[in-house]
């Protein structure tokens, strides 16, 4: 089978179970929202305000900012050898996006008026910077890829691309790395945490995708497009879990030490399975994988370390979003020392409804699209 | 113009829960949406038990991280000091939820705190969300400012009964329910406290009452770490209020 035929047959069957996923999966959430508001989801006004959908779009967005990085790579510091991903990077970018977007809009309470917060410039919020870099970001990402497919000069507007998406990773972290009142997400640490876990999203999501692409098969793959996933990318990617793995270490040693009140969430975190998951599955195992040559250049491994890698990002990120408002703010005896929550059925939609919204906007790109192209 | 702020003397509030009531009826709120509450803390074993109370209405605070947070600018101080709501303009994103350190705030679509859920029992009609048959009059609401019943997907919160306070006689220095002059501009809050344990005035007003209460009695606030500054001040006999954390009680 050639490399054309494959690239072309795979995405039209994710293309369509995604878009049947889409369609089930949203016409449901949109029905028990419609029915009952978002009384629907297992948020509330006791203290756990942002739920899986807020998870969600941040580990969407995430994974958006992460990718342009990685497509950043050749077309603004001219590192040729990660040229065969960029096109697919910039495209599975806008996919992402859109997916973690559609989230936030379930979400709101008043998706249609959240445009306003454009022309209100309240500089003072993160979220009005996080929603001017996001708009930048979603603009830039069309241009760029407009241009790539055209052929024309795209290191101008690519530096621009890499500017927003840095914005984007370092405001979303200082959404929560600002809030004194929540010791578990305080910290000037938390932004650069949000970069590298971005970046090293972006290239999770870009080896899992290019293989996807491919029918699983190395073989059909480009063979420059091979020797960078077991060379360049394949150590870069072991340098970000290594990287992402003293984060992550830091801040569980950190939290687990202290007696300060709101870290005790570490505790209970720390004692659930997920989190060893995330932990030895999900970086631990990966750096190992990715760390030895052998392993590295072995594309069932680069897969396994890829899929692993987006496993934790989320883990992390439910974990991360959930445990900074499990602590009850002024609430009194009758509220528990750490409040609960399980996403509800709806939440759970919401979810695979992004997944799937994201994956239909990629399948689309691959069938239409020659993301292999340069 | 004043800055309005509220003292609550702990050795005189005996947890009644008067304020919480009244509140709840003169603001429509639903059951367990107390923007004004009374929270019970316990520290200890039996028969080592401590019991303190907590009333906590929003702290109106100078330096309100709530305000600097909201991305639409619905949330707001006032002139005389108070932190509204917009409900025209406020997304629901729920964001001065997260940045509130005293968790005031309350999202109008989340699940009924307390079942039934009086919003199915009294169906709102769009403009509000729920539409009891007791509630302030239709010329009272006023959604720019947060009072009355709140319309889906906003966040609501006390306004110090903004619509009583914003109508009280210039220049006074308390709106306290024994002036007869002041009586009808008081919060509700205040206005029904039986151990007279709230006062409300001009923290601005060297001879206001609460500054008096504040400097004779040493008034603390709450999580001054934060730096939000609130103008709620607790009178507690010279320590601070007891609001033991989870871990300094041997909770978590």
């Amino acid at each position: 089978m050639t490399t054309s035929s494959m690239s072309i047959a795979r995405p039209n069957t994710v293309l369509v179970i995604a878009a049947i996923g889409l369609v089930v999966t949203l016409g449901m959430a949109g029905m028990n929202l419609m029915a009952q508001g978002h009384a629907a989801f297992n948020t509330n006004s006791v203290g756990i305000s942002w739920g899986l959908p807020i998870v969600t779009y941040d580990y969407f967005l995430l994974t958006s900012t992460g990718l342009t990085l990685v497509a950043s790579l050749p077309l603004v510091f001219e590192l040729k050898s990660f040229q065969p991903v960029a096109k697919r990077c910039v495209w599975l970018a806008i996919a992402g996006l859109v997916g973690g977007v559609s989230s936030l809009a379930l979400e709101l309470g008043s998706p249609i008026k959240a445009i306003s917060i454009i022309w209100t410039f309240q500089t003072g919020s993160p979220l009005f910077w996080k929603v001017l870099f996001v708009l930048a970001h979603f603009v830039l990402l069309v241009v760029l890829f407009a241009r790539m497919r055209g052929g024309g000069p795209v290191r101008g507007i690519a530096a621009a691309q890499f500017v927003a998406a840095l914005g984007i990773a370092l405001i979303a972290g200082a959404v929560y790395g600002m809030m004194a009142m929540r010791p578990f997400w305080f910290g000037g640490d938390v932004p650069v945490a949000f970069l590298i876990e971005s970046f090293l999203g972006g290239l999770a999501f870009i080896i899992f995708f290019s293989y996807l692409a491919h029918g699983f098969n190395a073989q059909a793959m480009p063979a420059d497009l091979r020797g960078l996933f077991g060379g360049a990318l394949g150590a870069t990617f072991a340098v970000v879990i290594a990287l992402h793995a003293a984060f992550v270490g830091a801040r569980v040693v950190t939290g687990l030490w202290s007696n300060a009140e709101g870290l005790e969430v570490w505790g209970y975190i720390s004692s659930r399975p997920l989190f060893h998951v995330e932990i030895w599955l999900g970086i631990a195992l990966p750096l190992v994988l990715m760390g030895s040559r052998g392993t590295r250049q072995n594309p069932t491994m680069q897969i396994a370390a890829a899929v692993l890698v987006m496993i934790s990002l989320l883990i992390s990120r439910y974990d991360f979003i959930i445990g900074g408002q499990m602590v009850p703010l002024f609430k009194g005896s009758w509220a528990p020392s750490l409040l609960a929550y399980v996403p509800s059925t709806t939440e759970w939609l919401v979810f695979l409804a992004a997944i799937f919204l994201a994956n239909v906007v990629n399948a689309y790109g691959e069938w239409k699209f020659d993301l292999d192209g340069r | 113009m004043a800055k309005w702020g509220m003292v609550i003397d702990l050795e005189k509030c005996t947890g009644c829960q008067a304020c919480s009531t009244a509140c709840a009826m003169e603001n429509n709120r639903l059951p367990g949406e107390s923007w004004q509450d009374v929270l019970f803390y316990h520290e200890g074993k039996y028969p080592n038990v401590k019991m303190s109370w907590l009333p906590r209405p929003c702290m109106h605070c100078e330096n309100p991280s709530c305000v600097t947070v909201c991305p639409t600018k619905a949330t707001y101080k006032t002139a005389d000091g108070v932190v509204l709501v917009d409900w025209n303009k406020c997304i629901g994103c729920k964001y001065c939820m997260i940045a509130c350190p005293y968790g005031v705030r309350f999202y109008s679509d989340d699940k009924a705190i307390i079942e039934p859920d009086l919003r199915k029992v009294f169906a709102g009609d769009g403009k509000r969300s729920w539409n009891p048959p007791y509630r302030m009059a239709d010329a009272s609401e006023d959604a720019t400012r947060g009072i009355g019943i709140q319309p889906r997907g906003v966040v609501s919160k006390c306004t110090f009964c903004y619509h009583k306070i914003s109508k009280a006689p210039k220049g006074v220095a308390d709106l306290d329910e024994d002036n007869p002059q002041t009586k009808e501009h008081t919060p509700s809050c205040v206005r029904v406290c039986a151990p007279k344990a709230r006062y409300f005035g001009d923290l601005d007003n060297p001879d206001s009452r609460v500054n008096q209460l504040i400097a004779d009695k040493g008034g603390v606030r709450l999580k001054e770490e934060t730096g939000n500054k609130p103008q709620v001040y607790y009178l507690s006999g010279g320590g601070s209020p007891v609001v033991p954390g989870a871990r300094s009680s041997g909770k978590a």
